[in-house]
């Protein structure tokens, strides 16, 4: 028998379980350059794989695709407009129930498993045949050594495929790193691929126009049935039944069919839109639609013209056998002018393709471990995969999951992009499929608020119809059901994976509801968990002035012990706070409990517990969804009045680094806000302080000189002998705030260039360093904000 | 006879697509006539 006793209600510990993510907003130009960055990828080789399905007509079809992709765009709206975080997942479960919401992931699993693989195997071949064109020119000019032709039996010549698989490993094991390390995401960074992408964009529409003008053009076949030539491949499964070329002929609009959706993937990255949403600025909703405007007019712009304008200028002899890959390349070499212009412009292309695939690449990784975050919360996916990074605190399992599925899958085409784009296709269709029967069923079922609804809609008896809907359902549908015949290795893998996808969801659910039954006994037994839509002081029952302690990992609790070494509870109280990361995919509000306290916060708030308790001392416990931690820190600090924050040494960044970042955050909190301590704490007990916020200066001893040298002057003069030292500071800076906004700011950046050059400590807008690293701090009784029972002298 | 049930079936396919073409042909006229409202500040609410 158990000598176990479940401690009473009483003497649990409350925790607060904060149910809202701490987000950090972006204008729709961001989000529009996020989405982007996946969606426009697709130019640089849709068309290309469309082509070698289809034929010449190709062109027309991804322009009818972008056209229908406006339409697609409206069904994202209308679910953005309901669900927050509007993705495939949370509609398909609201509307169709958990299973077929585990099958919809896994559909969306496979489309973005296939995103890195194709965008890296684009991105070599970009730049594989820019190598091979270099080579071939550089050779007729007579600049290869013979050495080299002896090595290439002729002109230097790589493999395509075979370098394309070994760049596109390269590339996705880079992104495996950087994201197991945890980079941040960048819109910043989005937002500058998106701005260079845009000055190619439009020097290849400028050129292609006046090429067009000057050497005229190839027509482009008109989308009928005649002109469709399909070849074996894209027949798939059909090509037994039916001849090759009967098809078409026999069902008309079939063949129409077909070739659209051969064509599908151009519009693939339209649920990163779904993904975005959540992190637009206020008025959300007038937000998403003007992004998801310039989204459809880019990407319709760039994808659809570009599509035309390699067929009407690329001759038919070279367009497919050797640009079938790199067609924008292609387009860039068919220029009219020089040839050197058109080999730095086809340069700059493969730079802007490398960019953007790449960042595709990136992409995939995020997305995937996001959506796979998002089910794990679920309790669809056993928590050993979101088990955090011993050293970086990701969830590494998920990520290397991700990773050695897209490695699989680079090795297994050996470089083929239209196999990869066929595959790809089957994951594009089939989420958008499920995403618009969602919101089908969800015009009945769903009685709640909506933003925005797809027009037309008809009220028949009382009844509204969705015809808008139920029309994009319809082509979704048939063109996904006609795919299935058609492509038939997107068929077998797509089918295979969402198979297998399904098995591991459905099975781990099994597993963790056994599992969570237990815990949730456990749980109650030693916590008593309250739920709350935001983070308030009243609710933790804490006091203004309070230390806050952020801790991650349950080995890692140094910081912690140091906090309550240095603080007397009875005076000022001690919250120990854990940002779970919600990422991309993940909810945004009305979290349940489950999702944002499980196995691993009970693990690392037990172990909080009995830190605190060997020191008996009390502490409050919190947990904060977050997009980004350090705006969880800052806003939780804020909302709790805490005087300061004490955080353990990073293993990613230096301690000036984490002051800034956290520095970032609070910078974005709207005003009016209180300034507090950073203490980040060493292994050794070493302590480097930071105040967040603005506060007085630390000055330099010279500067405190000169400072006087000027008073003594100053009050010198007649009528000025009551002029204190800070008069003269601040008609310093008034002057100076004046020359920078005037016509001495290029000097004044110049000077302080220099100065920063010579300080080995970065200067830091945000958050300045207290000169003192000290391992006992003492009290202060600060008056700039800055002050706290940790501060350290000043 | 089983010519035929492809046939069907095909046809079926082919309505649908037709169907949703014209369908979704009006959500992007209707969409693209409230997205230029939206950008030159006329926006109406379009709410439930």
């Amino acid at each position: 028998m158990s000598s176990f006793q479940p401690p009473s209600p009483l003497d649990r510990v409350r925790i607060v379980v904060a149910t809202s993510v701490m987000l950090t907003f972006i204008s729709y130009w961001r989000a529009a350059a996020i989405v982007l960055n996946d969606l426009a990828s697709s130019a640089f080789y849709a068309c290309g794989i469309s082509e070698q399905a289809v034929g010449k007509s190709a062109p027309w079809f991804i322009v009818g695709v972008m056209l229908f992709s406006f339409a697609v765009r409206a069904v994202y709206v209308e679910s953005c407009s309901m669900f927050v975080r509007g993705g495939v997942y949370r509609v398909v479960k609201e509307a169709l129930g958990g299973t077929l919401a585990k099958f919809s992931v896994s559909a969306l699993m496979f489309d973005y498993i296939l995103t890195g693989p194709i965008s890296g195997v684009s991105a070599g071949q970009y730049i594989v045949g820019l190598l091979n064109e270099t080579f071939a020119t550089a050779d007729t000019h007579g600049w290869i050594p013979r050495a080299a032709h002896s090595l290439f039996n002729g002109t230097p010549h790589l493999n395509v495929n075979l370098t394309s698989v070994v760049f596109a490993l390269a590339v996705t094991i880079y992104y495996w790193w950087e994201n197991t390390k945890g980079i941040q995401e960048s819109s910043e960074k989005a937002l500058r691929v998106m701005q260079i992408t845009t000055v190619m964009v439009v020097i290849l529409l400028g050129w292609s126009a006046l090429t067009l003008f000057k050497s005229g053009y190839n027509p482009v076949p008109l989308p009928t049935p005649q002109n469709l030539h399909f070849s074996k491949e894209s027949l798939g499964f059909l090509r037994h039944s039916f001849p090759e070329q009967s098809l078409a002929k026999m069902f008309g609009l079939l063949g129409i069919l077909i070739a659209f959706g051969h064509s599908v993937l151009a519009m693939s990255g339209e649920e990163s839109l779904a993904q975005v949403n959540r992190e637009l600025a206020h008025p959300k909703l007038k937000n998403l639609k003007r992004a998801a405007v310039v989204i459809a007019i880019y990407s319709f712009v760039f994808t659809g013209l570009s599509a035309l304008l390699s067929v009407m200028l690329i001759p038919d002899a070279v367009r497919v056998p050797v640009y079938k890959d790199n067609l924008i390349s292609g387009l860039a070499m068919y220029m009219w002018g020089p040839l050197l212009l058109r080999l730095i412009f086809r340069g700059f292309v493969v730079v802007v393709g490398f960019l953007i695939l790449s960042g595709a690449v990136n992409t995939a990784i995020i997305g995937s471990n996001g959506v796979l975050n998002r089910v794990s919360e679920d309790g669809v996916l056993a928590d050993w995969f979101r088990f955090p990074h011993r050293k970086y605190g990701t969830s590494s399992r998920i990520i290397n999951l991700v990773v050695l599925l897209q490695i699989v899958t680079i090795l297994a085409s050996r470089g083929d992009v239209y196999v990869l784009g066929e595959a790809y296709a089957f994951g594009v269709i089939w989420s958008f499929t499920f995403n618009s029967l969602s919101m089908l069923v969800l015009r009945f079922k769903y009685k709640g608020v909506r933003g925005w609804k797809v027009p037309p809609n008809v009220t028949i008896a009382g009844t509204e119809i969705p015809i808008g809907l139920l029309s994009v359902f319809l082509v979704l549908l048939a063109t996904a059901l006609v795919n299935l015949a058609t492509k038939s290795v997107a068929t077998v893998a797509g089918v295979s994976f969402s198979v297998v996808f399904f098995v591991i969801f459905t099975v781990s659910e099994h597993t963790n509801r056994k599992k969570y039954a237990l815990a949730k006994q456990q749980m109650k037994d030693h916590f008593q968990l309250l739920q709350s839509d935001t983070v308030q002081r009243d609710l933790l029952g804490i006091r203004a002035g309070n230390v806050l302690v952020p801790i991650r990992d349950y080995n890692t609790m140094f910081h912690l012990r140091w906090a309550l070494e240095h603080t007397n509870t009875k005076d000022q109280d001690v919250v120990v706070m854990s940002a779970r990361i919600s990422q991309f995919g993940s909810a945004a509000y009305g979290l349940s409990t489950e999702q944002v306290f499980n196995d691993y916060e009970q693990t690392l708030f037990t172990r909080a517990v009995s830190v605190a308790e060997s020191f008996g001392k009390k502490i409050s416990l919190l947990v904060v969804p977050a997009r980004d931690p350090w705006s969880a820190i800052a806003q939780t600090a804020h909302n709790l009045e805490s005087s300061a924050v004490v955080a353990g040494v990073s293993s990613k960044m230096t301690t000036a680094e984490q002051a800034f970042n956290l520095g970032s955050a609070w910078e974005a909190i709207p005003e009016p806000k209180r300034q507090f301590l950073l203490q980040i704490v060493h292994p050794n007990g070493n302590v480097d302080t930071f105040r967040i916020g603005p506060h007085t200066p630390t000055m330099k001893n010279e500067d405190v000189v000169l400072l006087h040298r000027l008073w003594l002057k100053i009050t010198q003069e007649q009528g000025l002998e009551n002029v204190h030292h800070h008069d003269i500071l601040t008609e310093a800076l008034t002057r100076f705030e004046k020359d920078y906004g005037e016509h001495d700011r290029e000097d004044i950046v110049k000077e302080l260039r220099l100065h920063a050059d010579a300080d080995p400590m970065p200067i830091r807008r945000i958050a300045d360093q207290i000169p003192t690293v000290q391992s006992e701090p003492t009290r202060s009784d600060g008056d700039d904000g800055s002050s706290g029972p940790l501060a350290g002298p000043k | 006879m089983g010519q035929i049930i492809v046939i069907v079936l095909v046809r079926i396919l082919e309505g649908m697509f037709v169907v949703g073409i014209i369908g979704s042909f009006v959500v992007i006229v209707l969409t693209g006539i409230e997205d230029l409202k939206m950008l030159l500040g006329r926006e109406e609410e379009n709410r439930s």
